[in-house]
């Protein structure tokens, strides 16, 4: 007899949502010894392939041999290891630079919609220009040292982080925004306590992938020309027909990746741990 | 606090774009720690009107007091309660509650104090320092009542806080509302969509017709408190209300239908 106008149910979704975690759980803790045999049988088969020259290892390589470069240009000679913290310093100092101006640019235009539609034009192309075609103009103006590649990764993170800065700040719940206004709160705290805290976890992903960008931009640079640096490493490697080499730095700069990813995630979930 | 709260409502008109009409004529009066229901079909500008009272929505004819005073957003007199429970999903239970009272710069300790004392009283002791994610609906808009309550205002505007609510958890939740409100009465203009509800909660039900929103009746409850759900189920003047206001509504839905066509 009462006549309630029925609104849909939440409930739906996040019983979906828990059937879905509870099902990846119960594989997740057994797949990772089948991704890893996966991996070997394939490193085998590489192995034979090359071994009995199936395929050339002029051009594929053989496992072992890279494996062997890999650790003792790593950790035996050490040659490859300086040219790993170049490349690291080169990355970390044009993400840390460009998700910097990233973010501040991106602050800028969500207070002040005005400068967002000035620069728009502007920023959409530069930003739809292929990068790396500025490489040869870096080298000119920052020369074959690191700044060159710290410009290249630069100008690849800074426009990451700046859209996904905004999107961040434009992703916040209209309601949350409202609620606020009736409690009282001024424009600095709505600012500072919803518009920020709602962006973080958009940013996050935008500095994810910018991280991933500088590094591509700082290889890019190197191999295009420079004296120290892994990109430089792979690009004499392959100059000099050491294929083995080209794996193994291919390798670490895989490795390399994943780990700032990894460390990435791993620095995003513990700030964001509501989520 | 029952000294304050008359909530004034005067010749309220207001059209959407230079077309939708939303608002027709509307008035009415709520007065000091009155519990007023407002019922109509939907789209009809029930959350129009409250946003006016709230502040959110210009006021564009008629003229709205609180206690006097104009609306504004923002005010510290009204207090303002959605659907959504709108808990802040980066802030502990806690400090959700306490969320008005930290925008309106009460000192910590005091708004803390409050805050804790009224997710004791939902029922919410063992889940402070729970994140949104980790309570249920109904824990989360029982977070959003203790909110609503721990700041000391004496108008309470509701839109359908409990509209998305499964029909146990609601009938939990209102008479929780009702013995939170009945220690220190306050003005509350609640709008719902369960005559149940507005029977089971009000001083006065307001019948609103469908768009352009009028006021159709204005029907006092006069129920004795405290009311309890299930002893009213029992009462016929309790469903003698309820058959007055549901034809009331029709009659506003039907009439508006034949005009239209
Ligand atoms: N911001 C807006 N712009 C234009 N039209 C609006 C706006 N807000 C509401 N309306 C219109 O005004 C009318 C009244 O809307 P309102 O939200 O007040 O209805 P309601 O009675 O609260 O409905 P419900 O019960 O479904 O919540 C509706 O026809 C709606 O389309
Ligand atoms: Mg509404």
């Amino acid at each position: 007899m009462s006549m309630t106008i029925a609104k849909p149910s939440v409930r739906v979704r996040s019983a979906a949502n828990a059937g879905k975690r509870l099902r990846w759980n119960s594989i997740g803790s057994a797949i990772w010894p089948w991704q890893l045999l996966t991996l070997i049988v394939f490193g085998l088969l590489w192995e034979y392939v090359a071994a009995n020259r199936i395929i050339d290892p002029l051009f594929i390589g053989t496992p072992s041999r890279i494996l062997s470069f890999f650790f003792t240009e790593l950790f035996v000679t050490g040659s490859l290891a300086s040219d790993v913290l170049w490349t690291l310093a080169g990355t970390g100092i044009a993400f840390g630079l460009g998700s910097l101006a990233g973010i501040a640019t991106g602050l800028l235009f969500v207070s002040f919609p005005a400068t967002e539609k000035f620069c728009d034009p502007f920023f959409a192309a530069l930003n739809a220009l292929p990068r790396i075609a500025l490489a040869p103009l870096f080298l000119l103006w920052f020369g074959l040292g690191i700044g060159s590649k710290i410009a290249l990764g630069f100008s690849l993170t800074y426009f990451i982080v700046l859209s996904s800065t905004v999107a961040g700040a434009r992703s916040v719940d209209r309601d949350f925004l409202t609620l606020a206004r009736t409690l009282g709160a001024s424009r600095t705290k709505i600012f500072l306590r919803i518009t920020l805290v709602s962006a973080v976890p958009t940013l996050f992903s935008g500095l994810r992938l910018g991280l991933i960008y500088s590094l591509l931009g700082v290889i890019a640079g190197e191999i295009i020309a420079a004296q120290h640096g892994l990109g430089q490493q792979l690009s004499y490697l392959a100059g000099t027909f050491q294929i083995d080499g080209v794996f193994a730095v291919l390798l670490l700069l895989a490795l390399l990746g994943s780990g700032l990813t990894y460390g990435m995630s791993a620095l995003e979930s513990r700030l964001i741990r509501w989520r | 606090m029952a000294a304050s709260g008359l909530i004034a409502v005067e010749g309220l008109n207001h059209t959407f774009g230079g077309k939708v009409n939303a608002l027709e004529d509307v008035s009415f009066t709520v007065a000091p720690g009155e519990f007023v229901s407002i019922v109509g079909p939907s789209g009809c500008g029930k959350t129009t009107a409250l946003n006016i009272v709230a502040g959110l929505v210009p006021l564009e004819h008629g003229t709205v007091t609180i206690d006097g005073a104009t609306p504004r957003a923002g005010r510290h007199d009204v207090a303002y309660m959605l659907a959504r429970d709108c808990l802040f999903p980066w802030l502990t239970a806690l400090e959700n509650a306490e969320l008005g009272n930290a925008f309106r710069d009460m000192p910590k300790e005091e708004r803390r104090a409050k805050a804790i004392q009224l997710l004791d009283s939902v029922g919410l002791r063992d889940f402070k320092n729970a994140y949104s994610k980790e309570l249920s609906h109904g824990m989360r808009q029982r977070v959003a009542l203790a909110r609503t309550f721990s700041m000391p205002s004496p108008c309470l505007l509701m839109d359908e806080p409990f509209g998305a609510l499964d029909a146990q958890t609601k009938l939990q939740l209102e008479s929780l509302l009702l013995e939170l409100w009945s220690r220190e009465r306050r003005s509350v203009i609640f709008i719902t969509h369960d005559l149940n509800e507005a029977v089971l909660m009000s001083d006065r039900v307001i019948v609103m017709s469908a768009r352009p929103g009028r006021i159709v009746a204005d029907i006092p409850i006069p129920l004795e408190r405290p009311r309890s759900v299930r002893s009213l189920q029992k009462d016929p003047r309790f469903h003698e209300l309820y058959a007055q206001i549901w034809e009331k509504l029709e009659y506003g839905v039907f009439d508006t239908n034949m005009a239209e066509q």
